[in-house]
């Protein structure tokens, strides 16, 4: 007679790990384990994906461009990190300096009497929406072949004026399609988009794109200090 | 016909190891895959823009928007390799001729009263279509996430916002498989010929 039955363990190698598969899922989703993995995972993957991103990348192949009715002004949403300065055109200056032989401060007469681009182009978010939207303003790499770069010159740095701060590949800043517009669907560039001088491009996220631009500084390396977003940790490269 | 194998003497399913494998990576990937891009989702809805509904954080991964897009296009190496080895392993196998849907599962489908035949013809007919829809969430991320290199994905598909609605509808296509895949599979081989696909 055997009255006492010792149930026979039911985790077997099957079930424990079906269960760590489980348990381990539930980690990675909850908040605590995410934010560890993000970096880990991140710096796993993120100079493959930098390497792939900069090879699909061609720097003097333009974006295919839309025509005016396909302008959709209402879908260009406003994100700002901070306030909104307040800039005196008057005063205002471009300043380029850094690996350059000759350093430029430009006003908004001076730049506007260089030749203008326009271009109809959509505009994407990382946020995931985006909007075409109409671009007008002068060629970045005018500005920088008028500074005259030095050929050590691979990364151009971006201030605005509210402090927000940008880096770029030398290659994605010299695209023909990445401007400094001063114009926004044929009216003058409004402050909220980033008047009066601000980066568009197709060829790269709206995170990457300064408003308020005051100072472009070409260097050789990149600081440790990339982005306001990518010192947070979002993505530094940002191609499209 | 060899339906008279008595239950006894009935082995255990045994699998090639590259069903294994593509089956063990494809549900680690798709789980990534998934997860963070709901995570993604949040940042802007697809559906209603920044008031739209959001996903509970119980369902997504990576915590911030930031860290959604981490995970995704880390995993997106996995779910596109793995789909690409197990897709050159079939024809070179060829497994293709006698693994997938087929006119005799058609047929089956028109004829046969046996309900197992006709579960199975519908269990590859499933199993079948979804390589497609793995294959078109892969086009519709690369337009996505390069939209200005393949600016004709966009074009192809209209607009950026179905691009993104078709994107989408990876979630609850790859949802409703795994479902169906494993019901129907438990249903011709049980838990045993389910697990057999992973280990």
């Amino acid at each position: 007679m055997n009255l006492i039955r010792v149930p026979r363990s039911e985790l077997t190698r099957r079930r424990f790990l079906q269960f760590s598969g489980i348990s381990g899922m539930g980690f990675l989703l909850s908040g605590c384990g995410a934010p560890l993995f993000n970096d880990v995972v991140n710096n796993l993957s993120e100079p493959l994906n930098q390497k792939v991103e900069t090879l699909l990348f061609n720097p003097q192949k333009p974006v295919p461009e839309f025509s005016k009715s396909d302008i959709k002004p209402k879908e260009l949403l406003i994100n700002t990190f901070k306030d909104t300065p307040i800039i005196d055109q008057a005063k205002y200056r471009l300043i380029v300096d850094g690996d350059v032989n000759n350093p430029l401060s430009l006003s908004m007469a001076d730049i506007q009497a260089l030749p203008l681009t326009s271009m109809i182009i959509r505009h994407i978010c990382v946020e995931g929406w985006a909007a075409i939207v109409q671009w007008g303003g002068i060629r970045l790499r005018e500005i920088v072949a008028l500074a005259k770069p030095k050929a050590n010159a691979k990364f151009a740095y971006f201030k605005s004026a509210d402090g927000y701060y940008e880096s770029w590949d030398i290659a994605s800043a010299l695209h023909p399609q990445t401007l400094l517009a001063y114009q926004k669907n044929g009216e003058p560039l409004p402050v909220d988009n980033g008047a009066p001088l601000r980066l568009a491009s197709p060829i790269k996220l709206g995170y990457k794109q300064s408003k308020w631009v005051t100072q472009i500084t070409l260097v050789s390396d990149l600081l440790p200090m990339k982005g306001y977003w990518e010192d947070q940790g979002y993505e530094w490269y940002g191609g499209l | 016909m060899d339906s008279t194998v008595p239950p006894k003497s009935r082995k255990l399913p045994t699998q090639a190891i590259g069903a294994k494998i593509f089956h063990s990576c494809n549900i680690i990937s798709l789980f990534i895959m998934l997860t963070s891009g709901l995570q993604i989702y949040n940042a802007n809805p697809v559906f209603g823009g920044r008031a739209g509904l959001h996903i509970p954080p119980l369902f997504t991964l990576g915590g911030w928007l930031a860290g959604g897009r981490h995970w995704h296009f880390a995993a997106m190496w996995l779910f596109s390799l793995n789909l690409l080895w197990y897709g050159i392993y079939i024809l070179i196998s060829r497994r293709w001729r006698h693994r997938f849907v087929n006119i005799n599962d058609i047929k089956a489908l028109q004829k046969t009263q046996n309900s197992k035949r006709l579960s199975y013809a519908w269990h590859r007919i499933v199993y079948t279509a979804i390589i497609p829809i793995l294959l078109l969430a892969l086009l519709t991320g690369i337009g996505m996430y390069k939209p200005a290199q393949f600016p004709w994905i966009v074009d192809a598909f209209g607009s950026w916002e179905a691009l993104r609605i078709v994107h989408f509808s990876s979630v609850p296509s790859v949802i409703l498989f795994v479902l169906i895949h494993r019901q129907l599979g438990r249903k011709a081989g049980g838990e045993q010929l389910t697990e057999s696909m992973f280990w």
